[in-house]
């Protein structure tokens, strides 16, 4: 008995798209049902349907455009901060010197450590009391107080401090990123340019830099969604606090569903945060997408 | 290489050859202080992590803070099961991400295949589908899985975490798999369904075991993902099903002073994974890089 390809296709797929179907797609429709009514987390059978009201509420709120501007500020100093060390440690290795094979295991490995991990060290080496951090500073002259600095209850200094964290957790992909697509760059452009007299930041300039440009799009739209979507670190680092200096979008709207029980605001405020992501991921795909289809 | 004296080695060469030979030792040097000491920077912190896990308990949160324990200890490795049921919390998330791994590198392989056999112009779409899938903002997804997963009546259950940590890494584990399928050519299958195995047959027992280092790669991120997992736990799970991470995170809330069973538990929860991780860094890589790097 032959089945036609449609048919077993559709077979091999059926589980598959049942998860998908329940799990991924119809949440996006109920989100954005949700978020044009009132709804409390307590009764949400009560509902009252508002139109746009969640959308204007959150985009003139206060706390909403502070979230959404922390969260600008985190994904920009982050990922640049995160880019240039990875290249600079990519570059490194890519000298091959004895060692260098052990030194890029070795950095590989917080690859697959949990934000939530990162988070713990972090708290514990930034605190102001008992934090290694301080201390280190102090004993190096930097501070005049082992306490001087509150990381993380100065609303000053938060932010950054859960910036930190993430450039610490997430650099070593960035190397792997470029130092995958410096590896790809053929040898003979570097031969034939060192013959012609260049020096080793021309090398980098003309043929390093402009080869790892499709590369680092790829990775740096990577980054750019994965920072916006950070929680675990902010959350287990400051909670968003002290007084809201380090709220990003995520915490927020975490709070908005489980604090103030607020299922309609918090759905606008998703769906407001997945049409920021994919408006700025459109523009990178277009770019990307039409070289791969010539590719194949 | 035989030992020359270097007065001898240099003695018949131009000037400009000793300089450049002096110039790049002097270049290599750099290059491998400044690569130490930033791998030092970034290893630097889980060391501590470590150390402190292993100082006796009271070391953990002293002011001025020490590097190294003063004898190395196991109290705060004990100490945790006292504070919190952290046993029963490695259990589930043990539980959580081996069942969801298993059912998303099966399910996942079986749609690939299907993709990647009979309909290839599904197969792009579905690349643009994960892509879109993962370009959605966790919390974002979160707030109506939540509604979902409550009014079936399915908080703070196993089951409810298995479903939603297998349907996030479908997407991920069908697109992994179409590439490794796509390089085994179709006449394999047809060798496989010579011998009158039906599709299912021929998949199963000839083509998985084929693309086992496709589903190596697919089960390590999977598991990562859901072992990893820490906003949809802390989301849909109270004491029943309450997984490692969360567990982790009150030693933050409820026991804020004594601190070393904390890091103890992060590292029992960090560091079997990163060593394993050391081992299979080759079906990591290959993962990450896919898609970013033309092979």
């Amino acid at each position: 008995m032959r089945l036609k390809n449609g048919a077993l296709s559709t077979i091999f797929f059926f589980p598959a798209g049942i998860f998908m179907l329940v799990f991924l797609v119809y949440p996006i429709f109920l989100l954005i049902r949700d978020s044009f009514y009132k709804i409390d987390i307590i009764n949400p059978s009560l509902r009252e349907f508002v139109g746009f009201a969640n959308y204007t509420n959150s985009l003139t709120s206060e706390r909403f455009l502070k979230a959404l501007w922390n969260t600008v500020v985190y994904i920009g100093i982050a990922v640049g901060f995160e880019f240039i060390l990875g290249l600079i440690l990519a570059l490194l290795l890519s000298n091959a010197f004895k060692g260098s094979q052990f030194i890029r295991t070795l950095l590989l490995s917080p690859l697959m450590l949990a934000p939530l991990v990162t988070g713990i060290i972090w708290k514990f080496m930034l605190n102001d009391q008992f934090g290694i951090i301080n201390w280190g500073l102090y004993k190096l002259g930097i501070l005049s107080d082992p306490h001087q600095i509150l990381w993380l209850s100065d609303s000053r200094f938060a932010l950054y401090s859960t910036i930190i964290a993430d450039i610490w957790l997430t650099t070593p992909f960035i190397m792997l990123v470029l130092l995958a697509g410096i590896k790809g760059i053929p040898i003979s452009l570097y031969e034939s340019a060192e013959m012609d007299g260049a020096n080793k930041w021309h090398r980098f300039r003309y043929i390093t830099f402009p080869s790892l440009i499709p590369v680092a799009t790829v990775a740096l739209l990577i980054r750019i969604i994965d920072a916006a979507r950070t929680f675990d670190i902010v959350w287990v680092l400051t909670q968003g606090g002290p007084g809201f200096s380090s709220e990003l979008l995520s915490t927020y709207m975490y709070k908005t569903l489980t604090r103030y029980g607020e299922v309609g605001q918090s759905s606008a405020m998703a769906v407001i945060f997945i049409i920021i992501l994919l408006v700025l991921s459109s523009f990178f795909i277009t770019k990307m997408w039409s070289p791969r289809r010539r590719h194949s | 290489m035989a030992h020359i004296p270097l007065k001898e080695t240099f003695a018949e060469k131009p000037v400009w050859f000793v300089n450049f030979h002096v110039k790049h030792k002097i270049w290599t040097l750099i290059v491998l202080l400044t690569t130490c000491l930033l791998a030092l920077l970034f290893l630097g912190p889980y060391i501590y992590l470590l150390l402190t896990s292993l100082k006796p308990s009271a070391e953990a949160v002293t002011a001025p803070p020490t590097l190294w324990p003063s004898k190395f200890s196991l109290e705060n490795y004990l100490k945790m099961f006292d504070y919190l049921p952290i046993g029963k919390y490695f259990l589930n998330s043990l539980i959580t991400a081996g069942t969801s791994t298993i059912l998303s590198v099966f399910f996942g392989a079986m749609a690939a295949y299907g993709i990647s056999r009979f309909s290839s112009i599904t197969g792009s779409y579905f690349l643009l589908f994960t892509l879109v899938i993962r370009m959605v903002p966790m919390i974002s997804i979160a707030i109506p899985i939540y509604m979902i997963v409550k009014s079936m009546g399915l908080i703070d259950t196993h089951f409810a975490l298995i479903l939603v940590y297998t349907s996030l890494n479908v997407p991920f584990a069908i697109w992994l798999m179409i590439g490794f399928f796509d390089s085994v050519p179709k006449e394999f299958d047809e060798a496989a369904r010579v011998d009158g195995c039906s599709w299912i047959g021929a998949f199963i027992r000839i083509i998985l075991p084929v693309s086992l280092p496709g589903l190596a790669t697919t089960a390590i991120f999977t598991f990562m993902l859901a072992w990893n997992d820490f906003l949809f736990s802390l989301l849909m799970t109270s004491t029943n099903a309450k997984t490692a991470t969360v567990g982790i995170s009150e030693f933050l809330t409820a026991y804020n002073l004594d601190l070393g069973p904390m890091t103890a538990a992060a590292i029992s929860f960090s560091l079997p994974v990163m060593i394993f991780s050391f081992f299979v860094q080759r079906y990591i890589v290959s993962g990450m890089t896919l898609g970013a790097v033309k092979e």
